[in-house]
Formats: C-alpha cells, sequence, structure tokens
C-alpha cells in the first residue's frame, strides 16, 4: 500500500480561554491515503473542525505532527505555510465566500494570481475549472447573481485551479438547500472518483457523510472506533 | 485580473465611502496648499536681480521712528550707492478704511531708477516728475478702484495729520508690488511742513558683491547718532515687516498641522472600516496562499491610492484655480497673488502620501496579526 498522503500523530490541540484550558484535540493519530474521500463526523464541539485546520495549514497543534506529501506542517513558518497552502490545498467553507465584487472567473483566478502563471495560463486554468463544475457559462457572473449552489461550485473551482494535493471541505452544504447540497455532495464525490482527488468533508450530516468512502467519527477530540469507544 | 487590478475592485466596491474619503483628503489637502501658498506669498516675496541690489535703511529703533532727511546727502556720498532714495508709509485711507492699499512718499526722481524692473510707460514718468502733487500707481490698484490717468484721488492720513490730494499720471506694471501707490515726498513734506522726517531710505547698490559691505558701512557711519539706523537688504526687510502681523508661520504652520492630522485620522477610520467589513475576505485570502506581507501591500497599495488620489484633486484644485481666478480682488488687496509652486505641490502630494501609509498602518497590522482561523471564526 502506498505511503498515506496524510499522516497524522499523536496530535493534542489545546486552547486557552484565561485560566481554562479547553482540550480540542486529544492524542489524535489518523492516515489518509492519496484519492481518499474521508468524512470527518462529530457534534459541534467534537474537534473536527480544528483538525481540518490544522491538516490545511490554518492552525498549529499544540503537540505531535501533521505531515502532508512528507512535509511536517508544524514545522513550516507563515509565509512558507501560506505558500503552502497555495500549493497544496483547496478550501471549501459553509459560507461560500467569494469576493463579492469579482465575477465567478475572477474568484477561481484569486489563488493563480500568485502562481508564476502567464493571463493566458490562468485563463486555461480557470475555464478548466470552472467547466469542471459545470459554469462555464456563468463565469462573467457576480456571486449576488448566482444562486447558493452555484456559489458553492464557483468556492469549489476556486479550491481545485491550483490542482491541490488536498481539498479540504468545512460544513459545504450548511448553509444550501437539500437539492442544491445533493448537487455539491454529488460534485465532489464525481471530482474523487473521476480526478483521483483527495477529499477531507467536515460534517455533522450523516446524508452528507455517505457521500464519502470512510467517515471518522470525533468526540471529545478523540478518535471514536466502529463501536463509538475511543480509539 | 491583476492585483492591481483586485486592488482597484476592492477601493471601487464602497463608491459613496470611497467618494467621500477622497473628497475630504482633497478639501484639506486644498487647504493646506491654499495655507502653504499664502505663507509663501507672505513670507517669500518675488526677488528679482534688481531686488537683490536694493539696501534698506531704517532707524534702528523701530520702523515707526523716523530718520533725518540730512542723511540723504551722506548716503549719497558713500562709495558703493548708485541710487538713494527717500521712502516714507504713508497709509491713509482712500474713502472707506475696507480700500486699503500701500501708499509711499518717495523721492519722484529716483523712484524708476531705484525700482528699474518696474515697467511704465516714459511719457508717463515725464508727467509724473512734472506735477508737484502727481502719482503713480500700481495696476492692480488702478483695477480695482476702476481709476484712470487724470483721475483725482485724496488720501485721507492716519499716522500723518495731512490729507494728500493727488492726481494720477502714471501706472507701472510687473517687477514691484502692484498695489503701491506713490508720490512725492517733496509734496508730503510741504504738507507736514517741512520737519525734514522721512521713514526709510531705499538704496541701489552699485553691484551686488558691495552690499554686505555696504550695509556695515551705512550703520556704522550713523552708529552713536541720535538716530541710528538699522540698514538690511529688501528681502530681510520685507520679511521683518511681514512678521509685525505677528508671528505667521507658527499660526499657518499649526492650522496645517492640524489639517493634516485630521485628514489622518478620518482616512486612518476609514481605512479601518473598510478593512474590518472585509476581515472574512481577508481570512480568505489567507487561507488560498496570501501571505501577512502580501496583505499589508494590498491594504497599503489601497489606503495610498486613496489619499493620492485625493492629493492630486485636492493640490492639482488648488493650482488650477488660483491660477484662473483674480485672487488680488477676492482678498480684496491683501495677496496680489497664489502661486502655486512645484515645491509647495510637491509638499501636498508628500503629505498625501505619508497620509496613505500611516493611515492604514494600524488596521494593516490588525489584519495581519489576526490569524487565519481566527479570521474564519468570525464567518460563523
Amino acid at each position: 500500500m502506498p505511503e498515506p498522503i496524510v499522516q497524522i500523530r499523536e496530535l493534542t490541540k489545546f486552547y486557552r480561554h484565561g485560566e481554562i484550558e479547553v482540550t480540542a484535540l486529544d492524542c489524535v493519530s489518523l492516515d489518509i491515503h492519496a484519492g481518499e474521500f474521508v468524512a470527518l463526523m462529530g457534534p459541534s464541539g467534537s474537534g473536527k473542525s480544528t483538525l481540518l485546520h490544522i491538516i490545511a495549514g490554518l492552525d498549529q497543534a499544540t503537540t505531535g505532527d501533521c505531515i502532508v506529501r512528507g512535509v511536517n506542517v508544524g514545522n513550516l513558518s507563515e509565509t512558507e505555510l501560506a505558500d503552502w497552502r497555495n500549493t497544496h490545498v483547496g478550501f471549501v467553507f459553509q459560507t461560500f465566500n467569494l469576493i463579492p465584487v469579482l465575477t465567478a472567473f475572477e474568484n477561481v483566478e484569486l489563488p493563480l494570481l500568485l502562481a508564476k502563471l502567464s493571463a493566458g495560463e490562468r485563463r486555461e486554468h480557470v475555464t478548466a475549472a470552472l467547466e469542471l463544475v459545470g459554469l462555464g457559462d456563468r463565469s462573467k457572473h457576480l456571486p449576488r447573481q448566482m444562486s447558493g449552489g452555484q456559489e458553492q461550485r464557483v468556492a469549489i473551482a476556486r479550491a481545485l485551479v491550483t490542482d491541490p494535493t488536498l481539498v479540504v471541505a468545512d460544513e459545504p452544504t450548511g448553509n444550501l438547500d437539500a437539492h442544491s447540497a445533493q448537487e455539491v455532495l454529488t460534485l465532489l464525490q464525481t471530482l474523487n472518483r473521476q480526478d483521483g482527488k483527495t477529499i477531507i468533508l467536515v460534517t455533522h450530516d450523516p446524508k452528507a457523510a455517505a457521500f464519502a468512502q470512510r467517515t471518522i467519527h470525533l468526540e471529545k477530540g478523540q478518535l471514536l472506533n466502529g463501536n463509538g469507544q475511543s480509539l | 485580473m491583476t492585483i492591481p487590478g483586485f486592488i482597484l475592485r476592492n477601493a471601487l466596491r464602497n463608491k459613496r465611502r470611497l467618494g467621500l474619503t477622497v473628497l475630504s483628503v482633497a478639501l484639506s489637502l486644498f487647504l493646506f496648499t491654499t495655507l502653504q501658498t499664502a505663507l509663501h506669498e507672505l513670507t517669500q516675496p518675488p526677488t528679482s536681480e534688481d531686488a537683490a541690489l536694493r539696501i534698506v535703511v531704517r532707524n534702528k529703533v523701530s520702523l515707526a521712528n523716523v530718520l533725518p532727511a540730512k542723511y540723504r546727502s551722506r548716503l549719497e556720498r558713500m562709495p558703493g550707492v548708485r541710487h538713494v532714495m527717500k521712502l516714507t508709509w504713508f497709509g491713509g485711507i482712500y474713502k472707506d478704511k475696507a480700500n486699503f492699499f500701500p501708499q509711499f512718499a518717495v523721492d519722484s526722481e529716483q523712484l524708476f531708477p531705484v525700482f528699474s524692473e518696474a515697467e511704465i510707460d516714459a511719457k508717463q514718468i515725464q508727467d509724473f516728475l512734472k506735477e508737484k502733487n502727481a502719482c503713480v500707481v500700481g495696476n492692480k490698484t488702478m483695477e480695482r478702484f476702476g481709476w484712470k490717468i487724470g483721475d483725482r484721488i485724496t488720501l485721507q492720513g492716519t499716522l500723518w495729520p495731512c490729507d494728500p490730494e493727488l492726481i494720477i499720471r502714471g501706472v507701472y506694471r510687473k517687477g514691484i508690488d502692484m498695489t503701491n501707490l506713490f508720490f512725492h515726498h517733496e509734496y508730503f513734506d510741504e504738507l507736514m511742513g517741512n520737519k525734514g522726517l522721512v521713514g526709510t531710505y531705499w538704496i541701489r547698490a552699485e553691484n551686488a558683491d558691495s552690499v554686505s559691505d555696504l550695509i556695515e558701512r551705512i550703520d556704522r557711519t550713523f552708529a552713536n547718532s541720535d538716530a541710528e539706523t538699522k540698514t538690511e537688504t529688501e528681502r530681510a526687510f520685507q520679511l521683518g515687516f511681514v512678521s509685525m502681523f505677528g508671528n505667521i508661520k507658527v499660526l499657518l504652520g499649526s492650522i496645517s498641522t492640524v489639517i493634516v492630522f485630521t485628514m489622518i485620522l478620518v482616512t486612518a477610520s476609514t481605512m479601518s472600516m473598510a478593512i474590518r467589513e472585509r476581515s472574512r475576505e481577508i481570512a480568505i485570502l489567507k487561507a488560498v496562499g496570501f501571505d501577512g506581507w502580501q496583505i499589508f501591500g494590498l491594504i497599503l497599495a489601497e489606503s495610498f491610492g486613496l489619499a493620492v488620489a485625493g492629493g492630486v484633486i485636492g493640490c492639482g484644485g488648488a493650482a488650477f484655480l488660483y491660477r484662473n481666478i483674480d485672487i488680488y480682488s477676492l482678498s480684496h488687496g491683501v495677496l496680489l497673488k497664489l502661486d502655486v509652486t512645484p515645491a509647495i505641490l510637491a509638499a501636498g502630494m508628500t503629505v498625501a502620501a505619508i497620509l496613505g501609509i500611516v493611515s492604514c498602518l494600524m488596521p494593516a497590522y490588525t489584519s495581519i496579526q489576526t490569524t487565519v482561523v481566527a479570521g474564519l471564526k468570525e464567518l460563523d
């Protein structure tokens, strides 16, 4: 079996609120392989978003290692992390988070402004990403001129445009109606199955988790086994 | 899309706020430019090669103290002196106090040799010299009161107990202050009962090299006399004259500082608002790979652009306006012109640039310090 693309080793994360220390992740170890579609499930406060943030290089663990494609993310400086995220991670958020003054095309193009690509190359990548999510004809639309489902698909295109190692999606259907949520999850599943994208999905919805190949349950910062017991 | 294009889109997202902010910066810099220009006009009178040759001799005690008429012959005999002219400030009222303009009694024959850069018709000089109560007037004052050659005017004395009745015989242009009126010192002496009083002596030196030596010799000559002299160049004299109004430099400088400080507060407030309402987008930019310095660059460019746009409108507007309006009429003769010099424009634009940088420092620092996770939490 090939080496995992993501290796989490004894990861802990504490937050300090004044005198009180809160444990968000408690000695979590986990492997994710290339081409997997993994759902991180758990109730609110279980640590699933914290784990996702650490894997995506948005947050630092208190102890333990998070190695993505051989790079220990915890050892990177802020500037290195920013560059790493641009190259290796595509983000999809619950609230879409498109820049309202930019068109769909420009929103998708945004991560590529940091890459050393010509305008023509950027155009090719963006067009391909928008075609992939089925919005090739909406490239000139502003976010306010699109439905929620369409906005989220633009966000997915933005996440894919740099061809990242990982696509991380934090409750991507939380703000969508049932039909749009189905469309978005199907799209993520298709990207995983047809294009081999490694996707990590955070959700508390079992229906959404069903689209993933593997579901990892968290509770109180710990991974649970299939019987609902801490590992 | 390019990075500059992205910055422009961000700047234009709230057009009303952008417009109002640019306008407030523009108005403030317009005022700043106006004050600096006024200060320049008041403290830095136009100089010429002829002006560099002129020396003013006055009573050492103060300008209000006069000098004896007999000093003239002694001054004329000094090596390095080409012309000597008596010049006494009359300071009378023409019809109404509001109609202020400078009036001087002068040695009529020496007036145009001393102020040789003034342009006047030779025939008018002859007419002026021939008549005891003739006067010559600068074209600005002629235009202001609608006077023409041959008109008779009466000045009501305030400092001096006499009311000269004058006939305008000449109009001069350019070179010297075009608001002045000059009349015969002889006529003034006659009205005053030939007391031999002289306000100042104006000397035209042979050459510029002899000026400093001449100044020293004149004061040495009249040292320990009843009326000791203070001799200085025309420029130094004018600056001293201006300072009689008070410390204008400090006053206008203080107002300018307040304007700049207020501008910084206004722009910083605007940038803070603009950045605060974009905090979620800044978090997203960081998430997709923009680092802290790149975010700072985006914010700085926006703030800088905003301030410079205001600067161009404010400073450029002032330059354009003052080039195209008659400031002499509008200021009722207080200011001859408002010439926005390249140095003042550069100062205004420098203020705008500094404003753009300083006003974004705090909001930019805050947004850089905010972690992506903290920024993302603001989304929920």
